[in-house]
C-alpha cells in the first residue's frame, strides 16, 4: 500500500517474529508441565502488549518519523472507513465552504482588485458634474477644463455612454460600434497605437479631418490583418474616414464601452453655455504625477465655480462636481453585488466550518474512550495528538481537493451564465494565488478544529475515562461549545434564506409581476439605416416597402414600425407641458417624457392593452404628430383624478399641441426592475429622424421559421441590408439575467446552508440522547413517561432554533442595507418573507430534533442502566 | 535477587555476546541473557525486539527464517564479521570499565 515507507512485507515479518516468539514461549511453558490454557494465558500476561512491542520495534527502523506518517495515514484511512458518513460530511462540507469562497474570491478579484490594463492605473480618474441626477462634464466645460493643467496632466472626453452602432463598408456591409473620443483620450490612458499615429487635436475640429483608429480585433478579423491599412479609407454609415492607425492588442475601453473603431469627438473651441445644442461628455482624468484626488477634487472644485459663475441657470443648488478612481468607477454597482455575495460566502464558510468543528468535536469526544484505552497500553500522549492531526489533515487535504474542483466547475458555470452582468468577466480565471487562498483556508480550519480538539484529547485523563467505562463520552465542555456552534449555523442560514428568497421574489416579480404585454411570439426587428443613400427623406417609403415585405409572411398576424419596444421608452422628448398649464421656462428642470413614433397596429403587434380611448386609425398619420396616446403612468402623474382623454399636451418643442386620444396600460419601459416611466405615443413615422428602422411583429408559428422566412424576405426587397432580430421573449431573459443569477447563486448558498444547518441540529441532539441515555434510563425507571423524555430533548432543540433564529433575524436587519439596492418591488423588512424563512428553519429543525427525541422516549430503561 | 533494568549499550554488548555461540532467534537470546544472568536482568520484549532490529540495521547482525527446534519458523540472527570486531571492542572497552569501577569502589583502608 505503501511501497516507499519499505512495504507490507517487513510488517508482516515483524508479526510473524513476535508471533514465533510466544509460540516458542508456550511451548516452552508447556513443556515445564503446564496445560495449553494455562500456558497461553501466561504468555499473554508475560508478553505484555504486542502491539506496543511492535510499534517500539518500528521506531527503530530507520525513517522512523515517515513510518510513524504511514502508520498515522493508514490509522487514519481504517478509522476513517469505519466512519463513512462522519467523513463524507467532513469533506464535503470543507469543500463547499473552500469551493466557494475561493471562486467568489476569483470573480472579486477580477472585478474589482485586478488593476486596469494601463500604465500607473492609480492615476486614471473619472471626473464629472452632477445634474439631473446625470454624471457628466457639459460640452463648454470640458472645454474650459482641460485647459487647465494644474492638477490633470491630460483630461480626456468620450461620447456619453458611448458606442454608438454604425454601417462599415459599402458593399458586405457589417455593424461595429463607433465611439468619439477627444484627441488626447488614447495618451490619457497611456496606450498608444500598435501601427500608426495617434489623433491630432484639429482633428477635433466640426470640420476637421475624417480620421479613425481601429481596435486590434476588428483589425484582425474585419481587414484580414492587413499591413497596409493606415491610410486607406473606410466607409462608416456612408461618411469616408481615413484609418490612421491601430490600436494594441492589450487595449480595452474603458468602462465597458462598446468599441470597435474610435473616432475624434467634434468639439468647437469656442462652444460657450448659451450656445445651442450643448453636448454630455464623459471625461476621464490623468493625474499629475504626485497630485493627490483631494487635491485634484479642490482643483476641480475651482473650475466649476468658474463654470457655474457663467451659467448660473444651468447649475442651480443641488448641481456639484465629483471624482472616483477610474477602477472603483468600473467595478461601479457590482460593488454591491459583489458585497452581498462575499457575505454570502462568508455565512457560507461559516457555517461548513463550524459544521466541520461541531462534527469533529462529536468525534473526538466519542472516540475518547479509545484514545484513553490507547494512552493505557502504552501510547504516548504526542502521538495521539500526531494521530489526531493526521486524521484531520487527511480530511482537510480531500476537503481543498475537492473544494478545488469545485472551483474550476463554478468558475465555468460563473462565466456562463453571469456573462453581461458582470464587468471584465472575460479576465476571469483561476490563479496560483486562489490555490494558495484556498490551501489557507484549510489549514486554518485544520489548526482551528484539529489541533483544538486534539490538544484536548491529549490531555484526557485516562482513569477518568475509563472509570466511566461503558459511557460513550465525558466531554461535558464540548457540549456548549457545539450548541453555541449549531445556534451560530442556524442563525447564519437564516440570514442565507432570508436573502435568496428575497432575491429569488424579485426574480419572479422581474418576470411575471405585469409586463403589461404579451411578451410571447413577439419579434422585434431592427435595421440600422443611417447611411446616406438611405436618407430619412424617403424614410416613409422605406418604411412601407419594409411593411410590405414582412405581411408578405405567413404567419404574420400584426406588424408595425416603432421607435420603442414595451421595454423600452423611446427617444427622450422635453419637459412635458399641457396647454392648460402655463409654460415652463427654457432649462427649466420639470421631468421630461419619452416619446416613441408607432404605427397603427403597434398595440395588437407588441400586445399591448388599451385602457381607455382608441387606438391610431391609418387617416390619423396625415396629420403627423397631432395625436397622443398616453400611458398610465403618465395619466397618473400628470391628470391625477382628471380623465386624459380631450387634453392637449406637450406643444412647445414641435410648435403643435398634440390631442390625447387614448390611455395604454403601462408597461416595463424602463427595464424590468423598473416602475414604468410616464411615456406618450405619437402619430409619426419617426420623432429622431436618425434613428434606426425597427419594427415590432406577432405572428405564429415556430420563431426561426418566421426569422428566417422575414430576414429572406427583406433581403429580397433590399440587398446587403442588416437586420437584428430579438424577440421580447430573449429580451427579458436578457434583462433578468443579472438577477437570475444572482438568485441562482444565493439560491445554492442558502440551500447548502439550510441542510448543513439542519444537519448539524440533529448531530447535536442525536449526540445528546446517546450521550444522556443512562439519565434518560434513570429518569424513566423514576416514572417520566416517553412523552415527557421526548420533551426533554425537543427543548433543548427549541432552545437552539430559538437563539439562532433570533439572532439571524438580527443579523438580517443589518444586512438588508445592502440587499436593499438588488430587490425590486419587495422590502428588505418583508415580513411575510421573514415569516417564511423562521417557519421553514423552524420546521426542519424540529424534524431534526424529533428523530433523536423519539429514541430517547423509546430507550428501554433497563438495557441503557445495565449498559452503564 | 533484584532485577535490573539494561542500558542500550549493555544489552547491546550481551546480545552480540550471547550470539557468540551461534545463531539464535530473540525468545532464545532474552533466554539466554537472563539464564547466564541467574535472572538478575529482565529484558523486556519492548527492549529487546528494537534492540536486535537496530543492530541489524548497523550491519553488526544478519537475520534469516529457519525451523526452530520446536518445529516454529523463527527469525535467527547471527554475527556479521562487523559484529564479531565489534563485540571484541565493547568487550575490551568493558573490561576496561569494570576494572575502573572496580579501583573506585574499593574500600578505603583507614
Amino acid at each position: 500500500m505503501w511501497p516507499i515507507f519499505g512495504g507490507r512485507k517487513r510488517e508482516t515479518e515483524l508479526d510473524e517474529e513476535l508471533q514465533a516468539h510466544i509460540d516458542i514461549e508456550a511451548t516452552r511453558l508447556e513443556a515445564e508441565g503446564l496445560s495449553k490454557e494455562e500456558a497461553a494465558s501466561r504468555v499473554r500476561q508475560t508478553f505484555g502488549s504486542r502491539a506496543l512491542v511492535a510499534e517500539q520495534t518500528r521506531d527503530s527502523w530507520g525513517l522512523r518519523w515517515l513510518n510513524g506518517v504511514r502508520q498515522d495515514l493508514e490509522y487514519a484511512f481504517r478509522s476513517g472507513r469505519r466512519a463513512p458518513v462522519f467523513g463524507a460530511a467532513v469533506v464535503l462540507s470543507l469543500a463547499l465552504g473552500i469551493g466557494a469562497s475561493t471562486l467568489v474570491f476569483s470573480v472579486a478579484d477580477t472585478v474589482y482588485l485586478r488593476p486596469l490594463p494601463y500604465p500607473v492605473p492609480g492615476e486614471l480618474m473619472f471626473v464629472a458634474m452632477r445634474i439631473f441626477r446625470l454624471e457628466m462634464v457639459l460640452s463648454p466645460d470640458y472645454v474650459a477644463w482641460r485647459k487647465d493643467h494644474s492638477a490633470f496632466v491630460e483630461l480626456a472626453a468620450m461620447q456619453f455612454h458611448g458606442g454608438d452602432p454604425a454601417i462599415l463598408g459599402d458593399k458586405d456591409p457589417v455593424e461595429v460600434h463607433v465611439t468619439r473620443v477627444s484627441y488626447n483620450f488614447i495618451a490619457a490612458l497611456g496606450v498608444p497605437p500598435a501601427m500608426g499615429r495617434n489623433f491630432e487635436q484639429n482633428e477635433e475640429l466640426p470640420n476637421g479631418h475624417k480620421a479613425a483608429l481601429l481596435t486590434d480585433a476588428l483589425w484582425r478579423t474585419h481587414f484580414h490583418s492587413r499591413a497596409d491599412i493606415v491610410g486607406r479609407n473606410i466607409a462608416l454609415d456612408g461618411v469616408t474616414y481615413q484609418v490612421i492607425g491601430v490600436l494594441p492588442h492589450s487595449f480595452v475601453m474603458p468602462l465597458e464601452v462598446p468599441a470597435d473603431i474610435l473616432t475624434p469627438l467634434p468639439i468647437t473651441p469656442a462652444i460657450s453655455h448659451h450656445d445651442r445644442g450643448l453636448a454630455t461628455w464623459t471625461v476621464i482624468g490623468r493625474l499629475r504625477p504626485g497630485v493627490t484626488q483631494a487635491q485634484a477634487f479642490a482643483n476641480l472644485k475651482l473650475l466649476f465655480a468658474a463654470s457655474r459663475a457663467d451659467a448660473p441657470e444651468i447649475f442651480r443648488d443641488d448641481a456639484s462636481v465629483m471624482i472616483e478612481p477610474l477602477q472603483q468607477r468600473m467595478a461601479g454597482n457590482v460593488r454591491t453585488l459583489l458585497l452581498v455575495l462575499a457575505g454570502a460566502v462568508g455565512c457560507l464558510l461559516m457555517i461548513a466550518c463550524a459544521n466541520v468543528a461541531n462534527l469533529l468535536l462529536a468525534r473526538w469526544s466519542a472516540r475518547s474512550r479509545e484514545l484513553a484505552v490507547r494512552a493505557a497500553i502504552g501510547a504516548r500522549r504526542s502521538r495521539i495528538v500526531r494521530q489526531l492531526v493526521t486524521e484531520t489533515a487527511l480530511y482537510c487535504a480531500a476537503g481543498s481537493a475537492a473544494g478545488m474542483a469545485l472551483t474550476a466547475l463554478g468558475l465555468r458555470t460563473v462565466v456562463y451564465f453571469a456573462a453581461g452582468s458582470l464587468p471584465r468577466l472575460n479576465e476571469v480565471r483561476t490563479d496560483g494565488r486562489v490555490f494558495v487562498i484556498a490551501i489557507g483556508v484549510s489549514l486554518l480550519t485544520m489548526l482551528l478544529f484539529g489541533l483544538l480538539p486534539a490538544w484536548r484529547a491529549g490531555r484526557v485523563d485516562v482513569q477518568t475515562v475509563l472509570q466511566h467505562a461503558g459511557r460513550p463520552g465525558m466531554s461535558g465542555g464540548y457540549r456548549a461549545s457545539r450548541r453555541a456552534l449549531v445556534a451560530a449555523e442556524v442563525a447564519l442560514s437564516v440570514v442565507l434564506l432570508w436573502g435568496a428568497v428575497l432575491l429569488l421574489q424579485t426574480l419572479w416579480r422581474m418576470q411575471h409581476d405585469h409586463l403589461g404585454f404579451a411578451p410571447e411570439h413577439v419579434m422585434s426587428v431592427s435595421i440600422p439605416l443611417r447611411n446616406t443613400n438611405r436618407a430619412n427623406a424617403n424614410r416613409k417609403a422605406l418604411t412601407e416597402e419594409m411593411l410590405a415585405s414582412i405581411r408578405r409572411i405567413p404567419g404574420t398576424m400584426a406588424v408595425s414600425w416603432t421607435e420603442c419596444t414595451p421595454l423600452t421608452g423611446g427617444p427622450m422628448g422635453t419637459t412635458f407641458t399641457r396647454s392648460d398649464r402655463p409654460l415652463p421656462k427654457p432649462w427649466d428642470r420639470g421631468d421630461t417624457v419619452a416619446g416613441c413614433a408607432v404605427g397603427p397596429e403597434y398595440f395588437q403587434a407588441s400586445g399591448m392593452r388599451l385602457v381607455r380611448g382608441r387606438a391610431f386609425a391609418d387617416a390619423d398619420y396625415d396629420h403627423p404628430q397631432t395625436l397622443a396616446i398616453v400611458n398610465e403612468a403618465l395619466a397618473r402623474r400628470y391628470f391625477p383624478g382628471e380623465d386624459p382623454i380631450g387634453h392637449q399636451v406637450d406643444g412647445h418643442q414641435n410648435g403643435g399641441w398634440k390631442t390625447i386620444i387614448g390611455v395604454m396600460a403601462d408597461s416595463k419601459n424602463q427595464g424590468l426592475n423598473q416602475p414604468p416611466a410616464p411615456q406618450m405615443f405619437l402619430n409619426d413615422i419617426a420623432l429622431s429622424p436618425g434613428s434606426n428602422l425597427a419594427f415590432v411583429v406577432r405572428y405564429v408559428g415556430a420563431e426561426p421559421l418566421f426569422t428566417g422566412a422575414v430576414r429572406a424576405s427583406l433581403q429580397a426587397t433590399d440587398p446587403g441590408l442588416l437586420a437584428n432580430f430579438e424577440s421580447l421573449d430573449q429580451a427579458i431573459e436578457r434583462m433578468s439575467a443579472g438577477s437570475r443569477f444572482n438568485g441562482m447563486l444565493l439560491g445554492s448558498f442558502a440551500v447548502m446552508a439550510f441542510l448543513m444547518a439542519v444537519v448539524g441540529v440533529y448531530g447535536v441532539l442525536a449526540f445528546a440522547v446517546a450521550q444522556r441515555a443512562p439519565e434518560i434510563g434513570i429518569r424513566m425507571a423514576l416514572g417520566a413517561g416517553p412523552m415527557s423524555v421526548q420533551g426533554l430533548v425537543l427543548k433543548e432543540g427549541v432552545a437552539l432554533v430559538a437563539i439562532g433564529t433570533a439572532l439571524g433575524v438580527a443579523m438580517s436587519l443589518v444586512a438588508g442595507r445592502y440587499l436593499k439596492t438588488l430587490l425590486y418591488d419587495i422590502s428588505a423588512t418583508d415580513i411575510r418573507t421573514y415569516m417564511a424563512v423562521v417557519f421553514a428553519i423552524a420546521a426542519a429543525a424540529m424534524v431534526a430534533a424529533w428523530i433523536p427525541a423519539r429514541r430517547a422516549a423509546s430507550l428501554d430503561p433497563t438495557v441503557t442502566l445495565r449498559d452503564s | 535477587m533484584t532485577r535490573m533494568e539494561l542500558s542500550h549499550g549493555t544489552l547491546d554488548l550481551m546480545i552480540l555476546q550471547t550470539l557468540k555461540w551461534g545463531p539464535q532467534h530473540g525468545h532464545g537470546i532474552g533466554q539466554a541473557i537472563r539464564a547466564s544472568s541467574q535472572d538478575a536482568f529482565q529484558v523486556e520484549h519492548g527492549t529487546l525486539y528494537p534492540a536486535l532490529h537496530r543492530l541489524e540495521r548497523r550491519g553488526w547482525l544478519a537475520a534469516q527464517w529457519k525451523v526452530s527446534e520446536a518445529n516454529r519458523r523463527a527469525r535467527y540472527y547471527r554475527l556479521t564479521p562487523t559484529g564479531k570486531k565489534q563485540l571484541l571492542e565493547e568487550q575490551a572497552k568493558w573490561r576496561a570499565l569494570v576494572h575502573a569501577v572496580a579501583q573506585t569502589m574499593k574500600p578505603v583502608r583507614g
